[in-house]
């Protein structure tokens, strides 16, 4: 373990969560295949890809879940945010109602993920602003009071969707590099470090590969 | 230029693709809805035309509204009692992590908690119940899964690089079964709750599942992989980091019900049937009935549901909270289950014969209501001629011998 080339490889989970039909398969595909599908339909169950970027000098993985059955699935919530180190919470700009629930997905996010967890409010289809709804000072200003990131973006003229998903990473990577200094400090052999927050972290280092079929 | 920012090489996009298409076309009585008249260029409409017209008009706006009404009041409807569920959710994993899960020794048992763990384990903390419960009889630890695992990866390579037969240490277990289990074990896989594609290739689980279930074939060769394995796996995959998902795996298959079923020891199989035949009679004497006439033994239907655990006939929430509890009382509740869904049904499936009857058990309604669903369990009763389940099994292991 630990070349240096391993060092500077990270596998990122990232999750969506948010309101049915805010856009968050649409924010997905844009940044992880540069597509938009106007028919897209709902999502059962878990959609997942992956797109690797260069944070620095270096390579990140960002493996991206996507879900819309978390209230139709309960079954797998757990699963879902387990391991995740960044959150996109996604609403539609131009449907307040998908804006008012952001608290509710921030409180069922923090009950299943770590507390170290990245999250960024998005708010979505800026494209369609003559329907707007909700002005971006108050969610700006909404993020800001509980320490979230925000941005907004369009997925259909893909409108900040890179650097949505680029900031969310770099910020979970100097996370992740100033822990790892800590951990370093403290003497503690780099992966397996005792603390949970780290843990969690480390975990998303890149194994080698773990099945050989 | 759109390429030249993101330095992607992707197909261009077409003016086209660029406008959102008006797909939530709502019926905004106000918007949508425009009476208007022909245009200046053409006659006007005769004055009965027109009025027509506004009439229909006027109905067509009326009705959009009460459509727009009854949607909008479904919304509301559905949002306060997702935000009752989830509130009552966020208080029972309170209590759980608070109160309980400290105590559990001594809590465990109370009626209180085996109250809140008959309204299903919070997702949050059900990982962690779930081991309590199933315990580690077996005592495996994360170092002796690692070697089960590293055991499973050599052979996997052996197998792939057509290596020369593996030396096995187990004898009697030929490699050709063992080739044939693992083969097995991939197709099975990608077969396990496609819908959710987290254990498909190329998902988020797949390669955890397959290590598990080749980690167990590696720690149990004598019972191997046997279908229906991979859905239990899973199951407590979405639940448990993966070492402690391979702990409660091993621990659960050990449990006497699943071993006899995973070994396929059909004399204590037919032993189960009859003991649940026994408690199906008392509980539901016409249904019995019916099902005699038209041979329909219980392992048409059982065999699914046990082997899986009724995940895989069970919509998968309600499959969970099945599990919460049969992980508790362990496998007089499976049977418990069977006849609180025979129960739940009787009146349906009394007028079905053999083909409907079989084909509905095997996949259950998705929209099965849980409220009913475990009221009809609790409705069973496991005492046949004062005699319990475990009684009753012990006497029919007599006569079968």
């Amino acid at each position: 373990m630990g070349s240096a080339e391993e060092d500077y490889n990270f596998v990122f989970k990232v999750v969506l969560i948010g309101e049915s039909g805010v856009g968050k398969t649409n924010l997905l595909s844009r940044f992880t295949r540069n597509e938009f599908n106007h028919d897209s339909r709902t999502t059962i169950g878990v959609e997942f890809s992956t797109r690797t970027i260069l944070v620095g000098d270096a390579v990140v993985k960002a493996q991206i879940w996507d879900t819309a059955g978390l209230e139709r699935y309960r079954a797998i919530t757990s699963a879902y945010y387990r391991g995740a180190v960044g959150a996109l919470v996604v609403f539609d700009i131009t449907k307040h109602q998908t804006y008012d629930v952001v608290d509710r997905w921030l409180k069922e996010l923090y009950d299943h993920a770590e507390a170290s967890i990245v999250v960024m409010l998005v708010g979505n289809k800026t494209d369609l602003a003559q329907a707007r709804e909700v002005p971006m000072e108050e969610a700006k200003m909404f993020a800001d009071n509980n320490g979230l990131l925000f941005v907004e973006t369009s997925a259909l003229d893909s409108t900040n969707v890179e650097q949505a998903f680029e900031t969310i990473l770099k910020e979970i990577f100097h996370k992740v590099q100033k822990q790892k200094q800590r951990s370093s400090q403290g003497n503690t052999v780099s992966l397996a470090s005792e603390s949970p927050e780290s843990t969690t972290l480390a975990q998303t280092e890149k194994r080698p590969c773990c099945v050989a079929l | 230029e759109y390429e030249e920012k993101t330095g992607r090489a992707h197909r261009p996009l077409s003016p086209k693709q660029n406008v959102r298409k008006n797909l939530d076309f709502e019926p905004l009585s106000t918007t949508a809805l425009i009476l208007e008249d022909r245009p200046a260029n053409l006659p006007a409409k005769p004055a009965e035309e027109a009025q027509k017209h506004r009439q229909q008009y006027e109905e067509m706006v009326v009705q959009a509204k009460k459509r727009e009404l009854k949607e909008a009041q479904k919304r509301k409807k559905q949002l306060e009692e997702r935000c009752k569920l989830e509130e009552s959710i966020g208080n029972a994993v309170l209590t759980w992590n608070n109160e309980i899960l400290p105590n559990w020794e001594t809590m465990c048992c109370s009626r209180k908690v085996r109250e809140l763990w008959w309204q299903g384990i919070p997702p949050s903390v059900r990982g962690k119940v779930w081991s309590l419960a199933i315990g580690n009889e077996l005592n495996i630890t994360h170092e002796l899964y690692d070697i089960c695992l590293a055991r499973a990866k050599e052979k996997w390579r052996s197998l792939s690089t057509g290596g020369a037969e593996v030396e096995c240490e187990d004898a009697g277990f030929s490699a050709a079964d063992r080739e044939a289990s693992l083969e097995l074990i991939k197709l099975d896989i990608s077969r396990t709750f496609p819908n959710l594609c987290i254990f498909q290739q190329g998902g988020p689980y797949h390669d955890t599942l397959h290590s598990i279930l080749g980690a167990y074939t590696c720690y149990r060769p004598d019972v191997g992989y046997v279908q229906g394995m991979s859905f239990i796996a899973a199951v407590l995959i979405l639940n448990l980091d993966t070492a402690d998902a391979f702990i409660a795996f091993s621990n659960l298959l050990n449990k006497p019900c699943q071993m006899a079923f995973f070994r396929v020891d059909h004399g204590l199989m037919l032993t189960y049937f009859a003991a649940f035949e026994v408690f199906f009679e008392e509980n539901l004497p016409k249904l019995f009935a019916h099902f005699k006439k038209n041979n329909l033994t219980p392992d048409i239907y059982l065999i699914d549901w046990i082997f899986t655990l009724y995940s895989k006939s069970l919509p998968l929430d309600l499959a969970c909270r099945v599990w919460d509890v049969f992980c508790r009382d362990g496998e007089e509740f499976l049977f418990r289950t069977a006849l609180g869904i025979l129960k739940l049904f009787e009146d349906i499936l009394t007028k079905m014969d053999f083909i409907h009857i079989a084909q509905f058990l095997t996949k259950l309604p998705e929209d099965l209501p849980s409220e009913e669903f475990f009221t009809s369990i609790a409705a069973i009763q496991m005492q046949s001629r004062n005699k319990k389940w475990a009684q009753v099994k012990k006497m029919l292991v007599f006569d079968n011998r």
